[in-house]
């Protein structure tokens, strides 16, 4: 199977709220880790704020748009303006 | 500890994120429309503000005392630079205003229009040689192995010792090693001139006396310099 086949079928069966979870867990250790450096600034929490804190917080985020193109593959689009039904002297 | 109202602003930001995402792992609503909007704001929007406040107030930080000092090998340098007996060049630049909290930042710093960058990207080696070497060494085994890893500029002491002031010029040393001392050719910071900025560093042999020291610096002056 190729990459994009996997990618897809990926999207096709995940879960939804399983993403979110995921995506919150390590949204909260993401911002653990972030707000850790507005205390204590030593080059320890800093760096880790500046790296690992926000690597974690783009892959929650990044896990959240998952989500969102999810939505965007299973919505049925319909156009916002009807149809005109054809005018009688049309034919 | 100093907490700035930015940072209020960012750990605000933090905490309200936080209590969304806590809501949603306990009460696990149905992702419709309204929930997405408001996961978005709490996994996007909240998180994004603070980091970016984080990293204005982490980039800030980096230019303290503190967060030089957190490495446990600075702590000599840290404890000269603050003590209102030493006479080392730290110490008396960290005594004035200019420089104060932010001694280590203001001397070590790359100048000119890339030197923010330049001075980070520096502070990564140093984190660098610190993980991989220095974090494992005792201040005494550390002691005689710290060095410097560029010869220091004297542009860095020429940011504010403009060296085209009279008093300055009125010091035979100086007008006579002018254009040495302009090029870098002659350290300013070294044994025979002012000493160096943190003499208890280097080997005895290397260190000029207090007497020396104080022959060699001229009275504080804050202009003429």
């Amino acid at each position: 199977m190729n990459p994009r086949a996997k990618i897809e079928r990926f999207l096709d069966n995940a879960s939804r709220s399983r993403l979110m979870v995921y995506a919150c867990v390590l949204g909260l250790i993401g911002l653990a880790l972030m707000t850790w450096s507005l205390f204590d600034q030593g080059w320890i929490p800093v760096m880790m704020a500046m790296s690992v804190g926000q690597g974690i917080g783009t892959l929650s985020f990044a896990l959240f748009l998952v989500i969102v193109i999810i939505d965007l593959r299973q919505a049925d689009f319909r156009p916002s303006i009807t149809p005109m039904p054809p005018k009688p002297d049309d034919d | 500890m100093h907490v700035s109202p930015l940072s209020w602003i960012a750990l605000t930001c933090a905490v309200v994120a936080a209590v969304i995402m806590i809501y949603y792992l306990i009460y696990r609503p149905p992702l419709n429309g309204r929930v997405k909007l408001l996961m978005m704001v709490a996994v996007g929007v909240l998180p994004i503000m603070t980091a970016m406040i984080g990293n204005l107030e982490g980039l800030q930080a980096t230019e303290h005392q503190a967060f030089c000092g957190s490495c446990h090998t600075m702590d000599m340098h840290i404890a000269d630079a603050n003590d209102p007996d030493s006479l080392s060049l730290a110490a008396i630049h960290s005594r004035t205003i200019k420089f104060g909290d932010k001694s280590c930042y203001v001397c070590h710093k790359d100048y000119g229009m890339f030197g923010y960058a330049m001075t980070k990207l520096g502070g990564m080696g140093h984190v660098y040689m610190f993980l991989s070497e220095y974090a494992w060494y005792d201040m005494e085994e550390a002691l005689p192995k710290i060095h410097i890893a560029r010869p220091f500029k004297n542009d860095n002491c020429m940011q504010c010792h403009s060296t085209t002031g009279r008093l300055w010029n009125d010091v035979a040393d100086h007008n006579g090693l002018l254009e040495d001392l302009r090029t870098g050719t002659t350290s300013c910071a070294s044994a025979g001139c002012h000493g160096y900025a943190h003499p208890f560093s280097k080997p005895d042999e290397e260190t000029p006396s207090d007497a020396e020291a104080h022959s060699a610096l001229p009275a504080p002056s804050p202009e003429g310099t």
